[in-house]
């Protein structure tokens, strides 16, 4: 039974990724919820995912040998399970920034064109 | 390289379910004891604090089932999930799971069994190298009808420089020749063949060399023995190599021993082609056909192109024959259909069938079983299906339930399939080649599990159809039994018991159509009387000279004769016999003489031999004392032979004589004219037999026959044996058995076949019959209603009753249609395996109809006479 945000979803698992990787990069080794709240931080509410989607990307990740896991203590003391980035998740996260920035300068040209500047082209 | 890192994951997953759940939870509960905290923090309340974390959390269930599925695989988990469940829903009804295991134990036991066998016989490749490469060819004779005849090696040799698709073709002829030692005498089976044929298969010898072509031609007496024999005979010692035999009083040297696996045909001994007795006379002829022939195509060619070139070859040969002999063509037949005949390996696919039908019956009556007990579960089904399962998953997890409750039958299936291999190898049926390489291998093993995987489908389809159909409309959860329901369910079981009297008849019939066969066959007049006949076999190979040998058996006949309890002896080369060559004889007739090719048989005898086995006497006389050896050569010949060489004459006072006109060979006259004798057992017609006076040509070995008065002949052995020691201290006396044994022994492997089907019909019969009474029962029950109102409003027990056995009388005739068309092919298909009744014998057919209509109401009675005892009031009132 998937949920009504069913579109959303889809968009936010595959920058999922990249926002993890990024994450776990810039601030280093967290806890699920301290990624899923500095996500949230970070892109200023704008995106409001739901958390509890993070843990399924989270194994998968893992499996794909992209993040690292083990069980540690929270600033509390709390038992509670910590992801850093690893070799792969670096050549990774280059990857997929690279693959952003191109696909990002591509609409941003798209938006950007001056159809009058097409037209001469043409001529 | 992440797929492989997701698979291991993912099978790590696998095995730590519980940790990876565990954990998981562990981490949610974190992860949402944090938001409450931070949602505290901004100035929630308690319960606030949690919906809203709760909220931003998403749905957890969803999220974990997604996690789950992650983690491991799925499918797999959810399968063994089954399984496990599967178990222990079994363990709940044992009386369902052990009649179930039982009844497809056996039924798939003796399926795997008779797949071995087929494996084995039929299926696997021959041991020789590139087997598909290798071929029969056969002399045919339209006219004679003769289809697969023996070759002449003329012919062979022509056959094999004038063609260009067979690489090399070798001939070969199995004989028998006595083995004597010192102390005793024996007969074995020899092979004579061409050097050509062991390199041909593709055979190494295990120790030693096969003979050269050199010594064939010089006639040089080596041989090869088989690995058989020599285990046997020399304990696997290296000695054997360079040890004599003497075959025939010929001593031979052993040059070569034979590997353990090897087959071809079951010969001890292997001798040059040339070492044939026949040799020097019949080598030379073109018409002398003694040899089987095997050929080997060269690479790339086809049978179809080896037989068009070959039959091109028989005509060019053709025009070179006389007029008498022409017309005859080439069969080339590829080696594997040759090894196992038309007949046994026909024989063999009905059983097959047969026992395949025995399983469907089995698996059909465990499906009724499922089916009955699957109403119980509806309550289950209705509650799974109200908690999100999906048709398809309900669907598979009663499927898995069949299918462990098929595997586990299936592993006790292979202890009774090692008994039933056990069982068909000690009937040790003839006709079929390489049955002592009948396992469980690789291949058996696997189709014996797809065999089980099949059952467990058939039997788990249809309730497993039912009840997810039914579970759509919660009728379960309240309780009743939906009529609806019932009736689909009923539908259901209806077509189940159809299908169980139809495949019972086809059985049925069979057996009957064998029973008969085997009566018929028993009671075939084999041309003498075997009752109360002993049969010992005897030896003269110690005496030199032919008068010494006829002296020698007619002092045994009159020593044994005089014992009391005897009636009458006679003595016989040996009076069952295999194929004959086709020979030359030339007779005389009317006009002039004509020389005919027939395969005949002949034997020499004393005087008393047809008074012995009780053979008629037609015309003529039996032999005296008068036919001694310096009288004129004289015969007896049987009414076979003076049919075919004297139609419609007295053949007594004729001449004739084995061999053309122009051969060395003396004319026999024609003395007495006996009655044919079956001597190729008893479904083959009597081929054309003569008979010589012991006195004019003593065979070396020969077999007594004594006729006694007592029940049991073999009460006379050690007076028979004293008989033979009074007249030569030393003279071997073995084999000794009675006739009567060795005519059963013809009907061995019929009664085997007979008997088979007899228990599998059996079966059948009282599957559908319980079948059908479980049925019936089941649809009384569900219409205890019906039947109290039908009382209420005036109907009599005797209607109910009726109406009842009315019911199982439809349903049993719906099963007789199909089931009877069905027994109609397969008696066609069959119909070569029969003797004396035709395939469509109209008794046996009504008879099995009767049968399974008569016990269909037999199975019926004790619930329709239950049905009657229905008390209205209550029925009524039962909901």
């Amino acid at each position: 039974m998937k949920t009504g945000r069913a579109d959303k979803a889809d968009v936010l698992q595959g920058t999922l990724i990249l926002l993890v990787l990024r994450t776990l990069e810039a601030l280093g080794p967290m806890h699920g919820y301290g990624i899923a709240r500095r996500i949230e931080q970070i892109s200023k509410d704008v995106l409001q995912l739901n958390q509890g989607t993070l843990y399924p990307a989270l194994l998968r990740m893992e499996q794909e040998g992209w993040i690292a896991s083990k069980w540690g203590a929270s600033e509390k003391n709390r038992k509670a399970r910590f992801y850093s980035i690893t070799a792969g998740g670096r050549r990774r996260l280059a990857k997929e920034t690279e693959d952003w920035r191109r696909m990002s300068s591509t609409i941003e040209r798209f938006l950007g064109f001056d159809p009058s500047s097409l037209a001469e082209e043409r001529g | 390289m992440s797929l492989a890192s997701v698979f291991t994951a993912r099978l790590r997953g696998l095995f730590s379910r519980k940790r990876l759940d565990r954990e998981l939870n562990e981490e949610v509960r974190f992860h949402l004891e944090m938001q409450i905290e931070e949602n505290l923090k901004s100035g929630m309340h308690q319960e606030e604090a949690r919906f809203a974390a709760l909220r931003s959390f998403g749905a957890i269930e969803p999220m974990k089932e997604a996690y789950r599925e992650r983690s491991g695989f799925a499918l797999l988990e959810t399968t063994m999930q089954d399984i496990r469940y599967a178990l222990r829903t079994l363990r709940r009804s044992p009386g369902f799971t052990t009649t179930s295991v039982a009844v497809l134990a056996l039924a798939i036991g003796a399926n795997t069994a008779m797949f071995s066998v087929l494996n084995a016989v039929l299926l696997r490749p021959l041991p020789y190298r590139s087997p598909e490469q290798l071929a029969m060819l056969w002399t045919e004779i339209p006219n004679r009808s003769v289809r697969e005849g023996r070759s002449a090696y003329q012919n062979v040799e022509q056959w094999r420089s004038q063609s260009e698709s067979f690489a090399d073709m070798a001939v070969f002829d199995p004989a028998s020749v006595t083995l004597t030692s010192a102390t005793e005498a024996e007969q074995i089976s020899v092979a004579r063949v061409s050097p050509n044929l062991l390199p041909l298969l593709g055979v190494q010898l295990l120790q030693g060399r096969c003979f050269t072509a050199e010594e064939a031609e010089q006639r040089q007496r080596v041989a090869l023995i088989s690995h058989r024999f020599w285990q046997a005979r020399f304990g696997g010692s290296r000695e054997a190599i360079g040890a004599l035999l003497e075959l025939d009083g010929v001593p031979s040297r052993i040059i070569g021993i034979l590997p353990g696996d090897f087959q071809f045909v079951d010969s001890d001994v292997w001798e040059p082609h040339t070492m044939s007795p026949d040799w020097g006379a019949y080598h030379g002829v073109r018409g002398g056909a003694a040899w089987f022939v095997v050929g080997r195509l060269r690479p790339n060619t086809t049978f179809d192109r080896a037989q068009a070139e070959m039959s091109a070859i028989a005509r060019r040969l053709d025009e070179q024959l006389p007029a008498g002999e022409r017309n005859r063509g080439i069969s080339v037949v590829p080696l594997s259909l040759q090894l196992t005949g038309p007949r046994p390996r026909l024989a063999l696919w009905m059983l097959a069938g047969a026992v395949f039908c025995v399983l469907l019956i089995a698996a059909t009556n465990v499906a009724g079983l499922s089916l009955a007990r699957s109403a119980s579960r509806e309550r289950e089904i209705a509650i799974r299906a109200a908690l999100g399962a999906s048709h398809a998953r309900i669907a598979r997890q009663l499927l898995a339930e069949s299918v462990t409750l098929a595997v586990l039958a299936g592993s006790l299936g292979l202890l009774a399939a090692q008994a039933g291999i056990r069982l068909i190898l000690g009937a040790k049926p003839a006709g079929l080649a390489r049955l002592n390489e009948v396992s469980l291998d690789s291949r058996v093993l696997s189709w014996a599990l797809g065999l089980c995987l099949l059952t467990g489908v058939l039997v788990g389809l249809m309730p497993a159809i039912s009840l997810a159909r039914r579970s759509a409309r919660f009728s379960g959860l309240e309780g009743g039994r939906g009529v609806s329901g019932g009736a689909a369910a009923r539908g259901m079981r209806r077509a189940l018991v159809v299908t169980e009297f139809a495949l019972a008849i086809v059985l049925l019939t069979g057996a009957g159509l064998l029973i008969r066969s085997l009566w018929s066959v028993e009671n075939v007049d084999p041309g003498f009387k075997a009752e109360r006949v002993l049969s010992a076999q005897l030896s003269s190979f110690a005496l030199r000279g032919s008068a010494q040998r006829a002296d020698f058996y007619n002092r045994v006949l009159e020593q044994v004769q005089s014992l009391p309890g005897v009636e009458s002896a006679g003595i016989i080369g040996d009076l069952f016999i295999g194929g004959n060559p086709e020979r030359i004889v030339t007779a005389e007739g009317d006009a002039r003489s004509a020389a005919e090719r027939l395969r005949f048989r002949s034997d020499e005898i004393s005087g008393g031999f047809f008074k012995a086995v009780g053979t008629p006497l037609l015309r003529g006389r039996f032999f005296s004392a008068a036919d001694g050896p310096d009288s004129p050569p004289v015969a007896i010949i049987n009414d076979a032979m003076a049919r075919r060489l004297w139609r419609g004459q007295d053949a007594v006072g004729k001449r004739f004589k084995p061999g053309a006109t122009d051969s060395g060979t003396p004319w026999f006259t024609v003395v007495g004219v006996v009655g044919d004798m079956r001597r190729q057992g008893l479904e083959n017609e009597p081929i054309p037999q003569m008979f010589e006076p012991l006195a004019q040509n003593p065979s070396r070995l020969a077999t007594l026959l004594v006729r006694t008065s007592m029940d049991d002949p073999l009460k006379m052995t050690g007076a028979v044996r004293a008989a033979v020691r009074r007249v030569e201290k030393h003279a071997p006396v073995y084999g000794v058995t009675t006739l009567e044994h060795r005519l059963g022994i013809f009907l061995a492997q019929r009664r085997f076949q007979t008997s088979l089907l007899i228990a599998f019909s059996v079966v059948a019969l009282l599957m559908a019959a319980i079948g059908i009474y479980g049925l019936i029962q089941y649809s009384i029950t569900t219409r205890t209603q019906e039947i109290g109102i039908r009382l209420a409003v005036g109907a009599q027990t005797g209607d109910i009753f009726r109406m009842i056995i009315r019911e199982g009388l439809k349903l049993s005739l719906t099963g007789l249609l199909p089931g009877l068309v069905g027994a109609l092919w397969l008696s066609q298909a069959g119909s070569s395996l029969l003797f004396g009744v035709s395939a469509t014998d109209p008794l046996t057919f009504v008879g099995v109809s009767l049968l399974l209509t008569i016990v269909a109401m037999a199975a019926c009675f004790f619930p329709a006479r239950r049905a009657m005892r229905v008390e209205p009031v209550a029925a009524l009132r039962q909901e």
